[in-house]
Order: C-alpha cells, then structure tokens, then sequence
C-alpha cells in the first residue's frame, strides 16, 4: 500500500518540524472545539457519529474510509468474497497496540464478538448482524462467514474497531473510561476524558500510519454554537466544527479566521404520508375532509415544484447547502446520475393541485425537528412559506427532538421533515430503511413510517442486496433509486454542508462529507 | 422542637415517595427512549429487543415497582447513555454546580442586601431610583441573552475574560475548587455573575420592601424618638424583622439555583448539573432524569426544612404552632 | 359600596400614584404599548404571520432597507424575511397574552391554595405546602417538556406550563405573609365572632398579603415573559410560524455574533421596555397600597 512507502519520508519530514517546534511546546498542543463528544471510550458502546469520531484517535477500524466515505485499507489491506455466505480479510503486518502487543486475527475476532455482549441502546449489532461467524485462518487472515450474501459487508466494518483480546470480556465502559482498557491501535493514547468534559489524548508512536503533528491533542465539548464561536475568537481552541451558517458570511470576511468547507453526507428529507387516512386528517376552506390528498402522486408532484431549492440555499442556508434530487450524495454507491434536477416551477405546482381536485389547496400540520441538524426549523418554516405561495395552507411546527422521534415512531405525522446521512456511503443503507416496505421478517423499512409501498422496488432492492457483483449492484440499486425518487416517496430538499473555523494560517487539513474533525490528519500550517 | 423536626422528616419522606411517582409517570409520558436514542439503521427486531433489555415493554406499575426495589437498596441506576451509575454521573457533577450556585448568591448577596437596605432607606433619592431601575433590569431580561451579552462583550469584543468551560479546578482547604486558581476565578466570573443578576434584581427588591414597612412600623418610630441612631436602628432591629421574607424567598431561590442553573450552564459551557439534565431531557436518557429530579425534590425538602427552622428562630409563634 | 364611593377612592389612588412621574411614565407606556399590540394589524405594515405576505428574498435586511414589498423596514428583517417592527408588534399581543394570562391564572390559583392553608392550618396546611414545594422542586423545563409531549406545542400548553411552574410562588409568599398575620390578635379576635370564614379570609387575610403579592406578580408576570423566552431559546417554544418577542429574540441569538445584532437585540429592547414599565407601575402601586405607608 502506497502509505507504506511514505511512511519513513514522512516521518522524517515530522521529525523536522518537531524540532522546528521545539522551542514552542504550545506548538505542538492542538485544542479542538467540537460540538459533540463521545459517550464511553468504549468503542463498541454506540454508533453515535461523534462516539465514533473520537474514539478513532484511539482505535483503528478493520476498514478504512477516505475523506468521501468511499473504502480504503487500514488494519485490513485487503478484503474478498470467497463465496456466496464468506469473506476473507487480509490484516496489516506489524501493527502495535499502545501496550506493545502486536495485532492479530484474534483480536479482530474478539472485537466482533464482543459488541453484542456490551453494546447499548445506540447498538453496534447494526454493523455485525449479518455476521454468522468469524474464523481465524491463521494470525493475519480473518474469515467472515455471513448470514445470507452480504454484499456490504466491507461497508459495514468502517465501524468495527478493533480493541485487544487481552482486555477481556468482562471490560466494560467505566474500565475504558479510567484508561485500563482503553488500549488501540490508532495514532493517539488515550489520557483522560469524563462525560461532556475534554477528551484528552497524546501521540503514540508506535503508530503505524503517518506519524501525527501534534504531541497533544485536547478535544473540548462545546454543544452550544454560539459558545464554541466565542472560543474559537476568544482564542481559547484552536479549531471547530460545525459553524453555523449564520456566522459563516461573517467569517469569511474576518481577517483572524480561516474557514473550510465541505459537503455532508446529510440531507433534509419531507416524508408525505400517503396512508388512507392520515393521522390528523387534511383540511379543505376549513372543513375536514376524510380522503388523503397527498396518496395522489401529482399532488406530491406539486409540491415538490413548489419548493424553490435554489432559494433555500441561498437565503434560508445562506450558502451553506446544495439542491438535492435524492436521498444521497450523487458520487454514492446506488445513487443515480440519470436523475434530473429538482424543477421549481409554481403555476405548474397550482395547475397539477387543481387538475387533482383541489383548485383551493388544503391544510395539513408539517412537522420537523429543531435541534438536530442546522437549519432544520428555518428550512420546514421556508418550506411552508412556498407551499403557501401554491395555495396549501401547511402549519410549519418545529419539535424537539424528544417530542419529534418518539412520535414520528408511533405515526403521528401527516406531513414531516427530518435529516438524513447516508453513514456507509453506499444506498441500501439509506433505501432499505426508509423506502422498502414496513418487513419485521427481512429487518427492512424499520423507519418507513408514511406507508409507502411499491412492490416493484423491493424486488430489486431485495435482489441487490444479494448481489456481490459490484456493477450489477450498482445498476440495482440506481434503478430503485429512481423508482422511489420518481414516486415522492420521499422529497429532498437539500444536501447541508458543513464548516469548520480555526485561527488564521494555523492549520490545514481536507474537509471530510462525515464531517469527522480527526486530529491526525490535521497538519499546522506554516 | 424535635417533635416539630421529627414530623418534618416524616413529611418530607412522604413528599419525596409521592414525588417519585409523579417524576416517573411524568417521565414515562414523554416518550420511549429507544425511539430518541436508536440508530436510524437499526431494524425492528433489534428496536424490540432493545425495548425488551431496558424493561420498557413492562406496565409502567412493574417499571416502577424494579425502579423502586433498586431504589430502596441504594441504586439509583444506571445511564443508558453512558452505563455510568446515575449517583456517580449526578455527584461528579455536583462540585461545579454548587460553586457556580454559591458564587452568584455571594455575589448577589454582598451587591444586592446593601443597594436595597440604601434604597428602603432613601426611597425618594435618585441613587435609590437608579438602583430600582437596574434591579427591574436585572429579573426582566431572559438570562440566555444577558449571558450571550456578557460574552460578546467580555470575551469576544474586549476579550478579557474566557468565553466558556471551568477553567483549571486547584485545591482549597482540600477541597477541588475554580476559586484556587486564577485561571479558574476567571473562568467563573462571567457565568456566576449572569446567573446572580436575577436574583441580585430580587433582592434588592425584597429587601428594600422589608425596609421600607419596618422603617415606618411603631418600633422603629419610637427607637428613633428614643435617640437612637439610623444605622443602630437599621442593625439592631430592622434586619432583624425583614430578615423572613428574605431568608423564605432566598432559602428557595438557592435551590432553584442549584438546581435549574440550566441556561447558564448551557451558555457557558459550565460542567454541570444543570447542563446534565438538559443534555439527558435531550437524549431522554431517563434514569438519570427520574434520579436527577428526586435528588432536586430532596434538596428542595431539606431547604425547605432548614428555611422553616430559621423561621422558626427568627418567628418563635411559628414553631410553637408546627409543633401543635 | 356606591359608585360614588369607589369613584372616590380611584381619584383617592390616583393621586397618590400621580405622585411620582416616573410612574406615570411607565404607565402610559404600558398603555401605549399596549394599544400598539391591540391594533397591530391596523399599524403594523405587515401581517408577520401570515406566510405568503413573507418574502424570502427580503431576508435578513439591516435596518432601514427598503424589501420587495415597497416600505421600509426601519427594524430591518428576520431570516424568514419578517418585517421586525410588525413582527414585535405582534410579538408583543402574544407576550402580553402569555404573560397576562399565566400571572393571572398564577395568581389567583397561588394565592387562594396560600390563603386556604394559612386559614385552616394544622393537617390541611401541612398537605397543603407539601404539595406546594412537591411542584417548586420540579424544574419548569421538564413541566414544559411533558406538556408539550403530551398536548403539543401551542400557547394554551405554553401558559398551563408556566402557571404549572409559577402558582407555587404565589402559594408560598401569600401563605408567609397571610401565616403570620393569622396569628394576630385582631384575627383571632375576628375569628371567634361568628363572622362566615370568607369574610374573614378576604377582608383580613388577603389585604394583609397583598403588598407582598404585588411584588411578586410583577416579578412573575415579567418573569412568565421572560421563562416563556427560555423555553423557546430551548426549543420548546410557540411554533416558528407565530413567533412571540421570547422566540424573536431566541432566533436572532444565533445571529448576535455574526453581526446581524438587530434580529435579537431589537426584540430584546421591546422586552425590557416592556418588562420594566410593567414592574414600575407594579412598584408604585404597590407603594400607593400599603396601608402602613407614611404619609
């Protein structure tokens, strides 16, 4: 692997700015500003997304993804299917954990079967429970058999970290909380941490990727946006994620910052219910009406015309997000090319409500969260601003997220927006959720919630799924792509795009779509 | 005396056993936690397990009943989010609380009694106008903004003071504390003072009120006809009787302090109970919540308990009828 | 009593509070704004509520600017492209409503469980404060929360949480104040002439909590505003469509740093002006009650 050979240059090149950086210890030192932090040290405890994000300055994953989610090596170098039910994985010579101990098949093994025995109610499972088995073939050759083909199985393990055999099944978070278990592979070690406090880790350099710059890494929880842009303008972190569109116009002008952009993996998404009859029934010049307008397709039709995307962005985000026209990022695996742009078109969206039988529009409640993504609420009141313009009356209604999941899950909605991100890059992860059919049996359509079903796409989801050809997937999962776009199962509206700040000429590093600030591929600028 | 303490305690139990139900039931009514907390890609069968493993497929009755055995046993419980006990995440969060809750009263008490006892005093004098005026300012403007003030003025624009976080925590007299270190005085000056400011408000006017009545009752008149001097006056008696209002009304507003110092911690990124709660009503992380909530309930109760006592002491027509 | 008699004694009153000009001041604010929110669809140059008078395109517009609509938006504009004046002007009607209807229903439930307790005492009085400081130990935010899971956001639940957050102060300081006078002589004394217990409840009693009552209804009527601001900051406020002052100013919070101070901090100098004519008026009203004043 091409690192490989970089490996000594590069780590010579460190060994000259360390010395450069000498004289200045603070040099070293990086202080991160981050909106959210992990919840355990223990890496098998939960998907949260930051959960993963800083523990993998500690841990290695079996898999490794690059700045755009898509697969390359890391413990493992390579990775194959032998047959339809097994796949092997090749593991990387002469990796240390930070006790030391060397890196075999064993631990990979133990790591897999340990995140049913202490995964919480984020639960990991999701990422293992297509694993039938793990076979040790010998130290460095692992054998995944699997229940029923698994084509994404690679895609899955970007989340397995790895921790050694060593520390038993019996370690639990408060061990990896106090540092006794909290032994990885990855380029840093584990010093301190405590619940919504710092994360505090320095290098080690044992590591066996590219040597990290910095000697000490503080990563400091700061949940409230205003907050963490104070710090970063009053200089007490050096680096943060997650500014807000609001603050961003600002900072571009402002000489003592530095901004980074990139797109995220998430997407604001309008579900219309199309049930028979909706939970909080439509509403025509005041008066209730028991059918379901939005079951006809030209009315989501007309809705979706009625969004102005481009309006969205440039106002409501203020820059900071793009069209979308489906459910994922376009250089996804599944996602199509061959769809169009989303049309803003009004009179259109007028015409096709009247031709469907309502010439006055209807009433509807709109639901969405606050809190969970930025922009969310201004984007839902935007939404129903246009709607308005069309003729429908929509009762925008931002909930928090305690109020919104809960009743999202028991049907509640007629009408709802909520985020998105396609976490695995690759579309059955998002589709097979969201769109295929409410099926217990199959584990599919678990937050499919508005009753849509289309028969013709879960025959090709279905038979994609159990496609390890990558090509044929591809075109699989394209084809149901644009079957559940073209239908309004679901209507994107826009791909947020995410901010970092730091201190003027201070650092530089490639923005990632997971939006994971890791501190090893962070450089210092000179 | 001990009989009056004695039924207190009795009470206070009760209130806390009653409280436990309301908190739970309350709690219960907002929503599953599974469903907040689950990752979106999880599949029903793993969401139905996960249901079964918390117990929450249980009546509520059966909930309570485990909740309630544990309880009785000494455990709390456990958080779903961090599977830390709750008394362990709730008490290591009680030392930054209580210093953030006792420098705003500090500061409130040392600026606030002597402005309003002024202000009673010389009710009519334009320092005294001023000084009801600031304190009008000081409970009407919602914290949140004052704060988000407070920062962009003295950290962002001047930049003398830290934005956010406790800053270095030194020792004390052995005990961990911001106030041993520079770093860590400077770290709390901003969020202690947004959060006095209120009750900086409330007392100025409290006391001023109790001033202003004690000063025209019929003993201070005949003190002053007896020659005795204003400031004698003022220490002698007057404190004295405004003195139960005041220790009432503040009694309650610590707790409350301690307690919802919630936007204060959020803004300032103050390690916090208070920020602990907001986080787990987010999360609908509940055990720590229904722990939380009883812990507050119980504080509340001895406050409540230590407030009637100096009522008592201060009021002894009080005592006599409790103990009745 | 005639009518001439209360004619009397609202003169009477009105002179004494004439007395400071302050006062007067402060009044003819409340009144003013108070006017301004009543007719605020007549002066406002916008409905901020409905949807399709709003304009994207007009968003965020610093003062003075003039949006697509043709006037000039003297407070500038939100990020839904709200004229700011209009939008305080109603902001103010649903400030006012919230905070008028939950001090008042805070009030008279506080006061009357307060009065109650002090006049009965013993086995009732003791139940009746447990309960009070039950509900001041839970935290408004979790009250606010559970209603809101449970009825929905909207301004009825918003009200029944703050008086669910707010009656139990009234509770106490009336049973305080009112406790301690039960004890007096001439109570005493009333109580054991066959005079009906209402009279002497509502007659001695509540007069003699009054002064103290008054204090902390203007602290809570404000206080209702401002709580209602806390929880939408925290986002369990009125919808985004209607937004209160408490929820303008919440909104413009994010923007405070940016430079886009006139979307919170315009809001927030409605609010103080507001809060503080209201507790001013409080004040002097308060001083033109008390019957143990030195004149």
């Amino acid at each position: 692997m091409k690192l490989g050979y970089f490996k000594t240059g590069v780590a010579a090149a460190a060994l000259v700015i360390g010395t450069a950086f000498a004289t200045g210890a603070l040099a070293q030192n990086l202080t991160i500003g981050v909106r959210a932090g992990p919840d355990s040290i223990d890496p098998h405890w939960s998907t949260l997304g930051s959960q993963a994000e800083a523990l993998r300055h500690i841990f290695d994953t079996l898999v490794g993804v690059d700045e755009n989610l898509q697969l390359q090596p890391a413990l493992a170098v390579s990775w194959k299917p032998i047959d339809d039910t097994t796949w092997e994985f090749k593991l990387r010579e002469g990796v240390k954990f930070h006790d030391g101990s060397e890196l075999t098949a064993e631990d990979v093994k133990f790591s897999i079967e340990r995140i049913p025995a202490v995964t919480g109610p984020m639960s990991m499972t999701i990422y293992t429970k297509r694993v039938k088995e793990a076979i040790v073939v010998d130290k460095y050759t692992l054998q995944v058999k699997t229940n029923g083909t698994a084509a994404t199985l690679p895609n899955d393990f970007i989340r397995l970290f790895v921790v050694p055999k060593k520390i038993g099944m019996e370690a639990r978070n408060d061990q990896f909380n106090s540092g006794a278990a909290a032994i990885g592979t990855g380029p840093f070690k584990f010093v301190s941490w405590e619940p919504k406090g710092d994360l505090v880790v320095e290098r080690f350099d044992g590591y066996w990727g590219q040597r990290p710059a910095w000697a000490k890494v503080v990563r400091k929880e700061i949940p409230n946006d205003a907050a963490r842009i104070a710090a970063l303008k009053s200089g007490q972190v050096d680096l943060v994620n997650y500014v807000p569109a609001t603050d961003y116009a600002s900072m571009q002008k402002d000489k003592s910052v530095d901004t980074f952009i990139a797109d995220s993996v998430y997407i604001l998404n309008i579900t219309p219910n199309v049930k028979e009859t909706l939970p909080k029934k439509a509403k025509v010049d005041g008066k209730e009406i028991d059918q379901n307008p939005m079951r006809d397709l030209k009315v989501r039709e007309a809705m979706d015309l009625a969004i102005d995307r481009k309006t969205l962005v440039r106002v409501v985000l203020e820059g900071l997000g793009k069209p979308a026209n489906q459910l994922m990022p376009v250089t996804f695996f599944g996602a199509s090319k061959a769809l169009p742009e989303r049309e803003y078109n009004l009179n259109k969206a007028k015409q096709m409500l009247a031709e469907a039988g309502y010439p006055k529009g209807f009433e509807l409640d709109f639901a969405c969260t606050n809190n969970r993504l930025p922009g969310d609420a201004a984007v839902c009141e935007a939404v129903a601003q246009m709607w308005s313009r069309a003729g429908l009356k929509i009762n925008a209604q931002a909930l928090n997220g305690t109020v919104f999941f809960p009743a999202q899950q028991k049907g509640e909605f007629s009408l709802w927006m909520s985020g998105w991100g396609t976490l695995t890059g690759e579309a059955s992860y998002t589709y097979g959720s969201l769109v295929h059919t409410p099926d217990a049996e199959l584990g599919l359509g678990a937050f499919n919630k508005s009753g849509y079903s289309n028969p013709e796409f879960d025959k090709l989801f279905q038979e994609g799924q159990k496609t390890l050809d990558d090509p044929k997937r591809r075109a699989l999962f394209e084809k149901t792509t644009e079957i559940s776009m073209n239908d309004r199962a679901l209507i994107p509206t826009v791909i947020l795009q995410t901010v970092w700040a730091s201190k003027k000429d201070s650092v530089t590093f490639v923005p990632r779509v997971d939006q994971e600030t890791l501190a090893h591929l962070i450089t210092p600028k000179k | 005396m001990l009989g009056f303490l004695f039924q207190r305690v009795l009470q206070a139990a009760a209130v806390i056993v009653v409280m436990s139900v309301v908190v739970f039931i309350g709690v219960y009514a907002i929503g599953n936690p599974i469903d907040v907390m689950i990752d979106p890609a999880a599949d029903q069968k793993l969401r139905a397990a996960l249901i079964a493993r918390y117990g929450l497929d249980q009546p509520l009755v059966v909930q309570y009943f485990y909740f309630a055995k544990n309880v009785l046993s000494g455990d709390l419980g456990e958080s779903m989010v961090y599977r830390l006990p709750v008394m362990q995440l709730i008490l290591s969060r009680f030392p930054a609380t209580l210093e953030l809750a006792l420098s705003a009263m500090v500061i409130a008490t040392v600026v606030g009694i002597p402005l309003g006892i002024w202000a009673g005093y010389r009710p009519d004098a334009m320092s005294s106008k001023v000084i009801m005026g600031l304190s009008v300012l000081g409970f009407s403007v919602p914290t949140f903004w004052v704060g988000l003030l407070l920062i962009l003025a003295f950290a962002v624009e001047i930049g003398i003071l830290p934005s956010g976080g406790r800053g270095t925590v030194g020792t004390l007299f052995g005990i961990p504390t911001s106030l041993a270190t520079w770093d860590g005085i400077q770290h709390l000056i901003l969020p202690a003072l947004n959060l006095s400011l209120f009750k900086m408000g409330l007392l100025i006017r409290l006391t001023r009120a109790g001033m202003q009545e004690a000063m025209s009752a019929d003993y201070v008149r005949f003190a002053r006809a007896q020659g005795l001097g204003d400031g004698e006056v003022i220490f002698r008696h007057v404190l004295k009787n405004i003195a139960i209002p005041i220790v009432t009304v503040f009694g309650l507003e610590f707790g409350s302090t301690l307690a919802f110092a919630v936007v204060t911690e959020t803004i300032f990124n103050w390690p916090g109970m208070g920020k602990l709660i907001i986080d787990s009503i987010i999360t609908l992380d509940r055990p720590v919540m229904v722990a939380y909530l009883i812990l507050v309930v119980f504080l509340f109760v001895v406050i409540n308990l230590v407030v009637d006592l100096a009522y008592g002491q201060l009021d002894p027509r009080i005592r006599t009828r409790g103990a009745s | 009593m005639t009518g001439e008699g209360r004619l009397a004694r609202f003169a009477a009153f009105w002179d004494d509070y004439r007395q400071s000009w302050i006062a007067v001041a402060a009044l003819a604010v409340v009144v003013l704004t108070l006017g301004l929110a009543f007719a605020a669809p007549l002066v406002a140059p916008q409905n901020p509520y409905d949807l399709q008078a709003l304009d994207l395109g007009d968003a965020r517009l610093p003062p003075g600017e003039t949006g697509s609509a043709g006037y000039v938006h003297w407070l500038g504009t939100d990020s839904a492209g709200r004229d700011l004046f209009s939008a305080i002007l109603y902001g103010l009607r649903i400030s006012f409503l919230i905070g008028v209807l939950a001090g008042a229903f805070a009030l008279v439930i506080g006061a009357t469980i307060g009065l109650v307790a002090a006049y009965y005492g013993g086995r009732i009085e003791a139940l009746i404060m447990r309960i009070v400081d039950l509900q001041l130990s839970l935290p408004a935010i979790l009250l606010a929360l559970v209603l809101v899971a449970l009825l929905g956001q909207g301004l009825g639940q918003l009200v029944a949480a703050l008086v669910a957050a707010q009656y139990a102060y009234f509770a106490r300081t009336t049973h305080g104040a009112a406790s301690a006078e039960r004890r007096k002589d001439y109570i005493e004394a009333a109580l054991s002439t066959p005079l009906p217990a209402g009279r002497v409840l509502f007659r001695h009693l509540l007069p003699n909590a009054l002064p103290p009552l008054i204090v902390v209804a203007t602290v809570q009527v404000a206080n209702a505003i401002a709580l209602e601001a806390t929880l939408s900051f925290l986002g369990l406020g009125l919808p985004v469509t209607t937004p209160s002052l408490g929820s303008l100013i919440s909104n413009g919070f994010q923007y405070l740093l940016s430079g886009r101070y006139w979307i919170s901090i315009y809001p927030g100098i409605a609010l103080m002006i507001v809060v503080v004519a209201i507790n001013l008026v409080g004040d002097q009203v308060r001083h033109v009650l008390n019957p143990r004043r030195s004149r």
